[in-house]
């Protein structure tokens, strides 16, 4: 099984910035390592983390789940409902829906993770640096940030992506996928920068960070080597659950008509086009709706289990 | 406090200068033309698009027409939408619904929310507990659109208990399934929040000393325990106010009401921004106002925490 390697080789490249190099191997039961121990116990982690596999493999090599081609379509099987040769059925185009929703995991996963990374760059950063330096920096970016958390989310999206990528626009595939991940990062960074910044704000009068100082330390040093791995565990968390909250949004803004649009394959454009024939076809829509359903569940179970197994406070 | 107040009430004022002055800049000023496809399939001639921009200020320098849009804003005069509908007119039919809406949503989020959130709190790891973890998880799970198409086929389409999509009067019962659909985000947000206040209030001194004091448990519940610990979960009750109605323009564009939602929903349809930046607005006010009135409220309601 190669699950359990993952997760360790992972928990392995956060704890080296916390381990210094005159740790003696007893003493290495450092907080990630507690949380291991904690998460193998929990059933619900190895769930999600299955489930997580599935959908990795699922986005990676579609063709290892079906060998339908989902860009095939029969039009005289259009809307015919799941039958022994095609599983889920077929939509209005009458393609094949289970192969559409297996292709559809990369663009999914590809948008969530991209915009989580790109929060998690920006809000983090600039959570840090304004934590560090304080003063007009700290003004500035928490000003901003309250200024777009005071666009509520699908309004904020709704208005940015209406006039770069109105509903009739047709831009290429990688442009709207770029534009979607641009938007979701741009709205998303405010709360992982107040995370980063209340972690930092926290860490920065330790003892520790006061020696490092004392011992000549600069800032780059110190952020990177001493803050940064201590305010790692909430921004983790929080990113693990945001990948999830932003497939959602990735959907969401694709039901509207300004996000994602065809020629990309994904669930949210399989959901929007065929949510006026719910009457008639409703399984070209709920399997879909099922597999981003089940998606967005495995990283909020996974950044839950993740979460809990880190608090203190539950031990 | 009422410094406090003031001083609140300002800091909102650059917030809503910057937020609204991205709402109009994103609108009018980005690239892309606001007027492509009012003319049908060919492209709009010179002298239409001249006259629409004249019409609408776009020839004016950005800041001043800015400045008119506070303007406009201040005295009520929302202009009218392209096909010449006073806006101020169409807000006004849609708010009602909209309100009411929102209203029975947090009703379900306090009632529904708070009811499993102790059920849950006061008997950790019990079975209600349970199974209370694993259905808030699924609900925070399903995007909302999924809840919604997925009541509306099973109880529209499958039973026929309720009607697919809501009359223009929409009534209060036509409302529930929809108020529900709203709600089921917030209400597993809400029963988290408050099993885990309860869980942590459980433990606090007052309530030993309650108990030690021989009260009855309905007492030590009902009056101590809950009087604290729903604290937290009114101030998220009401800074949620505002986030509904954004969640409103995906539930009402499902079920077809004809609220503020739904006009936001056929505005951007119909790529109509005479209609999206005042709605747009209005939505950013209503949400930084409750936003402002729950920090107010969490002082009155805590007496432990002074303002400065």
């Amino acid at each position: 099984m190669s699950d359990p390697t993952v997760t360790q080789d992972l928990i392995k490249g956060a704890d080296e910035p916390t381990a210094s190099p005159v740790a003696v191997k007893d003493s290495r039961r450092s907080l990630w390592r507690d949380t291991w121990d904690i998460l193998k116990r929990r059933k619900i982690f190895w769930i999600s983390l299955v489930m997580l596999i599935l959908f990795l493999a699922m986005a990676a090599f579609p063709s290892l789940f079906t060998h339908k081609d989902p860009e095939y379509a029969t039009l005289a099987k259009s809307m015919e409902g799941p039958s022994s040769e095609a599983w889920f059925g077929y939509d209005l185009q009458g393609r094949d829906v289970f192969a559409r929703a297996v292709y559809g995991a990369r663009t999914s996963i590809v948008v969530g993770v991209l915009a989580t990374l790109a929060t998690v760059l920006i809000g983090g950063l600039t959570g840090v640096l304004a934590a560090y330096f304080g003063r007009w920096l700290d003004a500035i970016v928490s000003r901003v940030g309250e200024m777009l958390l005071g666009l509520p989310y699908v309004l904020g999206a709704i208005i940015i992506l209406g006039t770069i990528a109105p509903a009739q626009s047709n831009p290429g595939k990688v442009m709207i996928m770029a534009v979607v991940i641009i938007v979701l990062a741009l709205l998303g960074w405010p709360i992982l920068m107040r995370i980063a910044r209340s972690a930092v704000i926290q860490a920065k009068h330790q003892d520790y960070v006061q020696a490092a100082r004392a011992l000549g330390a600069g800032p780059m040093r110190i952020i990177f080597r001493h803050l940064l791995p201590n305010s790692l565990a909430p921004i983790l968390v929080y990113a693990t659950i945001t990948i999830g909250s932003f497939i959602g949004a990735e959907a969401t803004l694709s039901l509207l008509g300004i996000g994602l649009r065809s020629p990309v394959i994904s669930w949210g454009i399989a959901i929007a086009d065929h949510a006026s024939y719910i009457r008639t076809a409703p399984h070209a829509m709920f399997f879909p709706a099922a597999f981003l359903s089940l998606c967005v569940l495995t990283f909020v179970m996974l950044g839950e289990a993740v979460r809990d197994a880190l608090d203190p406070k539950l031990r | 406090m009422g410094r406090y107040a003031i001083r609140r009430l300002l800091q909102l004022v650059p917030v809503v200068l910057g937020t609204t002055f991205i709402i109009n800049y994103m609108v009018w000023q980005l690239p892309g033309d606001p007027f492509a496809g009012r003319c049908g399939q060919r492209p709009c001639p010179d002298s239409y698009v001249t006259a629409m921009r004249e019409q609408f200020g776009l020839d004016q320098p950005i800041l001043l027409q800015y400045w008119n849009f506070l303007k406009n804003l201040l005295t009520g005069n929302l202009g009218t939408d392209f096909n010449g509908v006073s806006v101020a007119t169409q807000l006004a039919d849609a708010w009602p619904i909209t309100i009411r809406l929102a209203l029975m949503a947090v009703a379900f989020e306090a009632l529904i929310g708070i009811g499993a959130g102790v059920l849950s709190g006061l008997k950790r790891g019990g079975f209600i507990d349970n199974v209370v973890t694993i259905s808030t998880l699924f609900l925070l799970s399903l995007p909302i659109f999924v809840t919604g198409y997925l009541l509306q086929w099973v109880l529209g389409v499958q039973f026929g208990v309720i009607e697919p999509t809501v009359s223009d009067a929409a009534t209060i019962p036509e409302l529930i399934v929809p108020a529900l659909v709203l709600a089921s985000l917030n209400m597993a947000f809400t029963a988290r929040l408050t099993r885990t206040s309860i869980v942590e209030n459980l433990r606090a001194d007052y309530v030993r000393t309650a108990v030690a004091k021989g009260l009855s448990n309905r007492r030590v519940v009902g009056v101590h325990l809950l009087r604290n610990s729903l604290i937290p979960v009114l101030t998220f009750l009401g800074t949620e106010v505002g986030s509904l109605m954004s969640g409103a323009i995906i539930t009402e564009g499902i079920f077809n009401i004809h609220g503020i939602g739904g006009l936001l929903w056929r505005a951007i349809n119909g790529q109509d921004y005479t209609i999206v930046v005042p709605v747009a607005t209005l939505l950013v006010l209503v949400y930084l106002i409750t936003n402002l009135l729950v920090d107010l409220l969490y002082g009155v309601l805590d007496p432990r925490i002074r303002y400065e």
